[in-house]
């Protein structure tokens, strides 16, 4: 217990850098729209940018949740119950888009809907479904990721038994006696998050369903004219509202999601893959739409990064060519190069990396030690370190820049730091998340063993703690590394300094670029392509570390 | 979660008590003004074209100051971003407030009074503010444009009333920029306000109409290039990645035909409707800001109305020039494609300052319950 003092350090700092912008923010908000909730909430419909979103954003997260499962299911049996050969390749092709970028997503969606793509961009009625596609695509991973471990490990002769019993003598009737069961526990949490990514869809709304919001995206686009006493005073009482609206489901669903994953840890007769999975030869029917549907959008960004469309009304001329690069990669008057963005980017990240990983860690350690003398305070601290996830990132953006406002704007504003906050704020969380189920799965042995062989604690940490740890000491820093460098939602919003600009920004503002200018396209997806490469090494790292049963979100 | 969070709010009400303070501080008047020249200009504008590398490389040349560039994302943002940074120097400059948005910065006193030297400025461009807190640096007027191509009198007819788009045949083809974010937004609401108060229509107000035109699936965006780009089938949209061609009828400027033309060689297939009181006369202003470094501000402003960098407004940013004697060159049909309203929206800056708000209230009501 000689860090006692290094865990309240890390419990007060954290609470400080969680609660002190997200107050601030709120204190701002309701000093401007007053106390009165339910005239928070009546705003909403109320007002005509925010009339509808709500219905909205719930539709579209919801049916997107029945798409994703919907994919994700008969992919995730085909993975978990038979042999493929470059299993693991599969695996990791088919779970990549989840370390994507958003604005990474979208870009790639834009093109394939685009006139070089499909060309069906033109048709309104097409965006809806492209959106839920989208989200499909992106949360594929988690069913896959959620569902398969089970499948692929339940212990064969469980199904066999039940042949011979008199309620599973058909496959419908193991299906709901054996694999429904079973499954659920792992569907529903997978439906959950889901649920909880595409409700806070921003990247994607942003740029595919244009003049549809979800409240995430509603509250960017309003956010820049809160905060501001007797201006806009409906516009912070939307925020308000929308805020709590969207941290009581949130909260909800993760409620939801952790009493579930706590569930899928019923103990099952389990088996090796080796002996578990068969062969499948109309297996590669699902597997190969499943495999193409994950790469396409990456291979189409990558590719329309050179191609270039001039039109005019002379007509209209196409050509192959690195100009979108050039012009990414020059800075002008009104854009920075993506040099200067790339440089951020990794900046902010290695920044996030250095301050995350330490205080995810410690936080971890320490709801470990309370574990085992203080059960409930370690319960509290344990939910305490989840309460971000039920902030988005819109919500946090808002928070670090009117917390910012608050404090000491022109100092804030003045520093090249001030952005990390956020990512601080968005990554230390799964940091936690990561570090403790490998600290929960230390045997204590080896340290009291090491203890009684008279080693200082200081040889202690380093020879066996850090060792045993390792893995999931690089996940979580590999994670913190992909997160910031794709975060999107929160630096939108804060992000109103150029010297800021991160590569996700970037390529949102290249893209918003107006007039006739045929490199916009190009260019953006230019620097999708650099981070979409970037997120690309970072996951295949993780996949090696990745402690390979464990069947969870990272 | 509320029952914690509101006492601790209402405890804080201490630190809101500086923003108060600065609030209630008031007009700062200019022999009070203190800043510091630290040989950097920061500007706060929206996607102003007219800033062009090339104009800013030379300013920077020609004065010795850097230029950054904050670019927000319309005339909305740059106000916004005043009011909450204010008493704060961050930016020193702004560019792009327009008639409908000036007299707030004005009345919430983010602006100071430059020192800039210019002349030649028209009667035209200082109609609306002529005072030394904002200098005009274009002006265009608003109009709704038509894509001649469809609406030929064939497919569908040339509106000759506003009422005419809410009919059926207008479904979903009209493109509106939204009033609450965007400045031609606010200028065309703005228009509708004097249009309807002067037709002969005494049962139905602008509100109505604008009721009716939601009701008829009018396209609102955030911005004029999304209305414009994006879904106007009229204009150089069509070229560009993203284009959607669902509106047949957009607001842009009145001479959005001739900048047209003038891309393409004489041709276009865009024209300006000019119907009564439905134009509004629309003029940018360049400002010095509160707290900011007013020399580089009035060198700038100095700069931005000389009469090499202002005459090519044009043709640089798509706008008239505010200098008088100048016009829209003749090449490229630019003048010629570019329409005059016969009879803009009269309606004067008081008018615009002490009604804004509640006419956007009244818009938002009026929307809403379509």
């Amino acid at each position: 217990m000689a860090n006692k003092y290094l865990a309240s350090i890390a419990v007060g700092l954290y609470s400080i850098l969680i609660i002190v912008p997200l107050w601030l923010a709120l204190d701002r908000l309701v000093w401007v729209a007053g106390y009165d909730v339910t005239e928070w909430l009546s705003s909403l419909d109320k007002n005509f940018i925010s009339q509808g979103v709500l219905e909205f954003t719930i539709l579209q997260a919801l049916l997107s949740t029945v798409a994703t499962l919907a994919l994700g299911i008969p992919i995730a049996w085909q993975l978990g119950r038979y042999h493929w050969p470059f299993q693991s390749l599969i695996r990791s092709l088919l779970t990549m888009p989840f370390v994507m970028p958003s604005i990474v997503a979208a870009m790639g969606f834009m093109h394939i809907i685009g006139e070089n793509g499909l060309d069906i961009r033109t048709n309104r009625d097409t965006w809806f479904l492209t959106l839920i596609i989208a989200h499909s695509w992106f949360n594929l991973s988690l069913v896959i990721r959620f569902c398969e471990p089970v499948l692929s490990t339940l212990e064969p002769s469980m199904e066999e038994q039940l042949r011979l019993l008199p309620g599973g003598k058909t496959k419908w009737d193991r299906f709901r006696h054996l694999w429904a069961p079973l499954l659920i526990p792992s569907v529903a949490a997978a439906a959950c998050m889901t649920f909880v990514f595409s409700f806070t869809s921003f990247a994607l709304v942003r740029w595919i369903t244009l003049g549809e919001n979800t409240l995430e995206s509603m509250m960017a686009s309003i956010g820049s004219s809160s905060g501001i006493k007797g201006y806009m005073v409906s516009k912070n009482e939307i925020i308000l509202g929308s805020s709590l609206i969207q941290f009581t489901i949130l909260l909800f669903s993760l409620w939801l999601m952790s009493w579930l994953q706590h569930r899928r840890q019923t103990l099952l007769p389990t088996a090796s893959e080796k002996v578990v999975k068969k062969k499948n030869a109309l297996g590669w029917i699902f597997v190969i739409p499943a495999l193409l549907f994950a790469v396409l959008p990456l291979i189409a960004l990558a590719i329309s990064s050179f191609r270039i469309t001039e039109s005019s009304a002379n007509g209209t001329k196409k050509y192959w060519g690195t100009d979108g690069w050039e012009y990414a990669f020059t800075s002008t008057a009104s854009l920075p190069s993506a040099w200067d963005a790339l440089y951020n980017s990794v900046g902010y990240a290695i920044i996030t990396l250095l301050i995350a990983v330490p205080l995810g860690w410690i936080l971890a350690q320490s709801i470990r030690d309370l574990e085992q003398f203080r059960p409930k305070l370690a319960r509290t601290l344990d939910l305490f370190t989840m309460l971000p996830f039920a902030v988005s990132s819109v919500m946090i953006g808002l928070g670090v820049m009117l917390g910012m406002i608050r404090i000491n704007a022109e100092f804030f504003y003045s520093m090249w730091l001030t952005p990390v906050l956020a990512h601080v704020m968005i990554t230390t969380p799964f940091v936690v998340r990561i570090i403790l189920p490998a600290l929960r799965s230390l045997d204590p042995s080896y340290d009291e063993c090491a203890q009684t062989l008279g080693l200082s604690p200081f040889k202690r940490f380093f020879l066996i703690k850090i060792p045993m740890l390792r893995g999931s000491i690089i996940v979580a820093s590999i994670f913190t590394l992909a997160i910031s460098m794709g975060e999107f939602g929160a630096s939108w919003v804060v992000t109103r300094n150029s010297d800021w600009t991160t590569l996700p920004i970037m390529v949102d503002s290249i893209r918003s670029i107006p007039y006739n200018n045929s490199l916009t396209a190009p260019a953006a997806n230019a620097v999708s392509t650099v981070l979409m490469i970037i997120a690309l090494i970072l996951f295949v790292s993780t996949e090696k570390f990745r402690a390979k049963r464990d069947g969870g979100m990272f | 979660m509320i029952t914690v969070l509101l006492p601790l709010m209402m405890l804080s009400g201490c630190i809101s008590e500086s923003i108060d303070k600065i609030t209630e501080e008031g007009e700062i008047a200019p022999e009070e003004y203190v800043w510091e020249d630290d040989g950097e200009l920061v500007i706060v504008t929206y996607d102003v074209t007219g800033l062009t590398d090339d104009m800013i490389t030379k300013f920077e040349e020609q004065t010795g100051y850097e230029i950054n560039l904050m670019k927000l994302d319309d005339a909305g943002s740059v106000l916004s971003h005043l009011l909450q940074y204010k008493g704060v120097q961050i930016a020193d400059l702004a560019i792009g407030l327009d008639n409908t948005y000036l007299q707030t910065a004005i009345e919430n006193d983010v602006l100071w009074e430059h020192f800039a030297n210019f002349s030649n400025i028209s009667e035209e461009a200082l109609i609306h503010y002529d005072g030394p807190l904002a200098v005009p640096f274009d002006q265009g007027y608003m109009c709704l444009n038509y894509d001649t191509e469809i609406v030929d009198d064939v497919n569908l007819t040339v509106p000759t009333s506003l009422w005419n788009l809410t009919e059926d045949d207008w479904n979903g083809k009209v493109a509106i920029p939204s009033p609450e974010t965007s400045s031609p937004g606010r200028a065309f609401m703005t228009a509708t306000v004097d249009y309807f108060e002067n037709d002969q229509d005494n049962t139905t107000d602008w509100t109505d109409w604008w009721t009716a035109m939601a009701g008829n699936d009018a396209i609102i965006t955030t911005g004029w290039s999304e209305a414009y780009e994006t879904h106007y089938t009229g204009g150089y949209g069509e070229y560009t990645n993203g284009y959607v061609g669902d509106a047949n009828i957009v607001v842009s400027y009145c001479h959005s035909p001739g900048v047209e033309a003038w891309y393409n060689g004489n041709w276009t297939k865009s024209k300006a409707l000019d119907l009564p009181r439905a134009a509004f006369h629309q003029v940018e202003y360049v400002s010095a800001v509160q707290g900011g470094n007013l020399d580089a501000a009035s060198a700038f402003i100095e700069y931005l109305l000389s009469e090499e960098v202002n005459v090519n407004m044009p043709t640089e940013n798509f706008m008239y020039s505010v200098l008088d004697g100048t016009d829209l060159p003749e090449e490229g049909g630019y003048r010629y494609h570019s329409t005059i309203p016969t009879k803009a929206a009269e309606i004067n800056a008081t008018v615009i300052a002490d009604n804004m708000e509640n006419w956007l209230a009244e818009w938002n009501d009026a929307m809403v319950a379509a």
